[in-house]
């Protein structure tokens, strides 16, 4: 480490180099670090668990437009055939599928005396006994419902169901001192609509990835009639679901009273939310990528060029004795001190990019184990950048010091 | 002499082949990246009806729950009607010019023949709509007023809809079935697209299509056609009403109005109406929290709802961190490469070339990089911009290079060239000859 100090002093020489270099250092440690931590964010919305068996998982949306269809009849006929393709596990209606970004939300309240502000929101789907299946949830109290609880609710008749199964972050939220099964809540406030807790189950997320409440869903023993628009989930076995949408696409496609609106895998309904998400993730992963691509290609193009300017002074340390190693150390011991100058002014950078645009945008707090990750990952950048150039450095022969001198 | 400065350019840049072609990437990755996340925010936050966006106002009623959170700005109120409100405001004598109460829906468009039936986007809205934003027709015109009165069987479609069934032909008069119902078509409007889809922004549809399909709202609630948009109720129905009826006298909001005020003493009068509307209301019991109305005019309604999301800002702020990276990267190159050229400077100034000669000479190099960086940077952002699209869902109205931003591009390109090249042009042409030329 005795060559710092010489070094240290020509580079003190070539003030505008140095600063150049340590200032991209430094916009890109808080230019990676602040993108590196968006994406990790996003990441982990994404890859929450929907609940559901989702690579076997497909939804239908059908449009019924001839109002002289019995629509009750053709929910059971359309089950009926679905249930009987083979490889089809489970098939239930609903209204709305988890993380679909539309969906059905109400408030229950745990005693009559609760204002609207105390009620506890939630995400409802409406299914039928076969819905804890289909949507592969696992029932950790209580029971399933029976064919019997099914109500409809429909412009002629306002059915409203009696009995629910709730999550178990639902149950949690209603009743924190646990024990929800076989309690009674209320769907509107002044003990109106009262409905009794017949089952937990472990988690279901609901249709909307940015609420605060994610993971607040019930089932209801329900189907709505409002509208021709008639929905299915269906759950296949492993590695069935493809054949089990054809087919179910096929049959439901055979009725000339309804189109097909949508038949997707449950996978391709998720990206579609997350689409921006995804975007985002991809886009930084982008900028990261071809940031530290520019400034790897910025620190060689300049060492390349210091050692073309610098070849006689090297050949002349060749000629006094310089191994080639000491000639690459020189070179990779300088890049090392102009990289730890820009990482310090980086630090401060990334910490005041990272407080704008979180107070501004949002974005969330960098934890601090970010930033020596990041500065450790441009060190070696750095490092690597210059040992080409250096190498070349290294390999100027000595005799070049006593040419055209 | 500018083309023998060209010429000596290129010579310039084809000597030291490496760096120049690394100055030019550096810049038009910079630059490609910047267009690119900034076409994007540019074209969202762009006027969708520059021409009228200054007396179209969407209108807002906070009729919510007296237990949520107190008011602060037009972004805390729902951003549609009830019903209700709605049609009590489109039947009353108000001081706008032109009002419009409507809705969003989907209906099964049954052709002819053996082609199978097709779901259409249609807008349940009022023949003003079609004057108030200035939609163009190719065939035929609005229905009339008496229509909407009449519940008529009316619709209005797009050009889209229309080549699909009658080949393009003028279709005026001609009759289509819907669901089950046949509806006899009035006109045909051309391609129509504003972007963002200002007058109903929905999360999820502010980039949509608009609708190819348009129906008296009047027809539209007679056959009882829901909303394929947000409806967002507080309230719970009066079960003791029919349920479609109890959902009409609702406090549930799906609607969206829209007035057209051509004054500010025009719309300060609106409000008025507004205000001593929600008064009246008031006295039978609704609209129990504070009073609070809002009306804002295109633009303002655009920042209510925050098109332009913090994601795009996120971007925009990151991209253009990036082009600075890119600029000082190319600071340093040109650096490097102008003091190589000292010995044919130092010859140059020798043989009686003026300072503010070598400095030009050099500065039309340092040009000549920003302009291929510039070229390059559009190429990026136009490849940058295809990526967006196939990103995004529903961007492809909004995503392509308009020509203020491409030249824009240019500009920024021979600009952040020139800012990069002028330290080191100057430096290098400041260089006394005689010491450099001993060196030689």
């Amino acid at each position: 480490m005795k060559d710092i100090g010489p070094i240290f002093r020509s580079l003190l020489r070539n003030k505008l180099g140095v600063i150049l270099i340590a200032l991209q250092i430094a916009l890109t440690l808080a230019i990676v670090t602040n993108a590196a931590f968006i994406i990790s964010e996003r990441s982990a919305d994404i890859a929450r668990p929907s609940g559901l068996d989702e690579s076997n998982t497909a939804m239908f949306i059908t449009n019924l437009f001839d109002s002289n269809v019995d629509q009750r009849q053709l929910y059971r006929d359309d089950l009926e055939a679905i249930r009987a393709i083979p490889g089809v596990l489970a098939a239930a209606p609903t209204q709305s599928m988890p993380i679909s970004g539309s969906g059905w939300g109400e408030d229950l309240y745990s005693n009559p005396e609760m204002q609207s502000n105390e009620s506890v929101n939630f995400g409802k789907f409406m299914v039928d006994e076969h819905g804890l299946e289909a949507f592969d949830l696992e029932l950790v109290a209580g029971r399933n419902f029976t064919p019997d609880e099914m109500v409809t609710r429909s412009f002629e008749a306002m059915e409203l169901p009696k009995v629910l199964i709730v999550s178990q972050a639902l149950a949690d939220s209603l009743f924190p001192d646990g024990d929800a099964v076989n309690k009674t809540v209320w769907d509107e406030p002044n003990g109106e609509q009262p409905m009794q807790i017949i089952g937990i189950y472990d988690h279901m997320q609901n249709a909307w990835p940015t609420s605060e409440n994610v993971n607040r869903t019930a089932l209801t023993p329900e189907i709505s009639l409002f509208g021709g628009q008639m929905m299915y989930v269906v759950r296949a076995e492993p590695g069935q679901l493809d054949q089990v949408m054809q087919a179910a696409e096929a049959y439901l496609s055979k009725n000339r009273s309804r189109i097909v609106e949508i038949v997707r895998s449950y996978p391709e309904q998720k990206s579609r939310t997350y689409s921006r998400d995804i975007a985002m993730v991809k886009l930084l992963s982008g900028v990261i990528v071809i940031l530290t691509g520019v400034t790897g290609l910025g620190i060689i193009g300049l060492a390349w060029f210091s050692v073309t300017q610098r070849r006689k002074q090297i050949g002349t340390r060749r000629a006094l004795g310089a191994t080639r190693g000491d000639i690459v150390r020189y070179f990779m011991v300088e890049n090392w001190l102009i990289t730890s100058a820009g990482l310090a002014v980086g630090l401060v950078g990334a910490v005041g990019l990272n407080w704008f645009l979180d107070t501004q945008y949002e974005v969330g707090r960098v934890p601090l184990w970010y930033l020596p990750v990041g500065m450790a990952a441009l060190w070696l950048l750095g490092q690597l950048a210059v040992l080409l150039p250096a190498r070349r450095a290294a390999n100027i022969p000595p005799a070049l010091a006593t040419r055209s001198v | 002499m500018f083309s023998y400065y060209i010429r000596l350019a290129l010579t310039s840049i084809r000597r030291t082949p490496v760096l120049s072609a690394l100055m030019v990437l550096a810049l038009g990755l910079g630059i490609g990246a910047f267009m690119t996340t900034f076409t994007v925010y540019y074209l969202m936050s762009g006027d969708p009806i520059p021409h009228k966006s200054d007396v179209l106002y969407a209108v807002q009623l906070d009729n919510w729950d007296p237990n949520d959170d107190p008011t602060e700005s037009a972004s805390d109120v729902q951003p549609q009607l009830t019903y209700q409100d709605g049609q009590h405001l489109m039947n009353a004598d108000t001081p706008a010019i032109r009002q419009v109460h409507m809705y969003g829906s989907d209906m099964v468009v049954v052709p002819e023949g053996d082609d199978p039936p097709f779901n259409e986007n249609v807008r349940a809205t009022y023949q003003t709509f079609f004057s108030m934003f200035d939609v163009p027709f190719i065939y035929g015109s609005p229905w009339d007023k008496r229509a909407d009165d009449d519940h008529a069987s009316v619709i209005v479609i797009g050009r889209k809809l229309n080549d699909r069934l009658f080949n393009g032909e003028n279709s005026v008069g001609k009759s289509i079935q819907l669901n089950d119902g046949f509806y006899q078509i009035t006109g045909v409007i051309d391609d129509w697209q504003p972007t963002p889809r200002f007058y109903h922004v929905d999360a999820g549809r502010r980039f949509s299509d608009s609708e190819q399909i348009f129906l008296p709202f009047t027809r539209a609630i007679d056959l009882v056609l829901g909303p394929n948009g947000n409806t967002n109720c507080w309230a719970p129905l009066d079960d003791s009403l029919p349920v479609i009826e109890a959902f009409l006298k609702s406090e549930c909001v799906w609607t969206q109005f829209w007035a057209e005020l051509e004054t500010p003493e025009q719309a300060a009068a609106y409000k008025d109406y507004l205000d001593n509307y929600v008064r009246d209301q008031k006295q039978i019991g609704r609209f129990q929290r504070p009073l609070n109305t809002f009306i804002s005019n295109v633009r303002e309604w655009l920042v209510v709802n925050r098109v332009v999301t913090n994601d795009n800002r996120v971007l925009v702020r990151l991209s253009f961190l990036f082009l600075l990276v890119c600029v000082l990267n190319t600071v340093g190159l040109l650096m490097a490469k102008f003091l190589g050229k000292s010995g044919e400077v130092a010859v140059r100034r020798a043989m009686g070339a003026s300072r503010q000669a070598v400095f030009i000479q050099n500065l039309v190099e340092v040009a000549t990089i920003g302009v291929a960086g510039g070229v390059a940077g559009i190429g990026l952002a136009w490849l940058g911009l295809k990526g967006i699209e196939n990103l995004y869902r529903g961007y492809q109205h909004l995503v392509h290079l308009d020509p203020v931003m491409l030249a824009t591009a240019v500009c920024l390109a021979v600009i952040s060239a020139i800012l990069a090249g002028l330290y080191p042009v100057w430096r290098v042409s400041r260089q006394a000859p005689a010491g450099l030329l001993k060196a030689l």
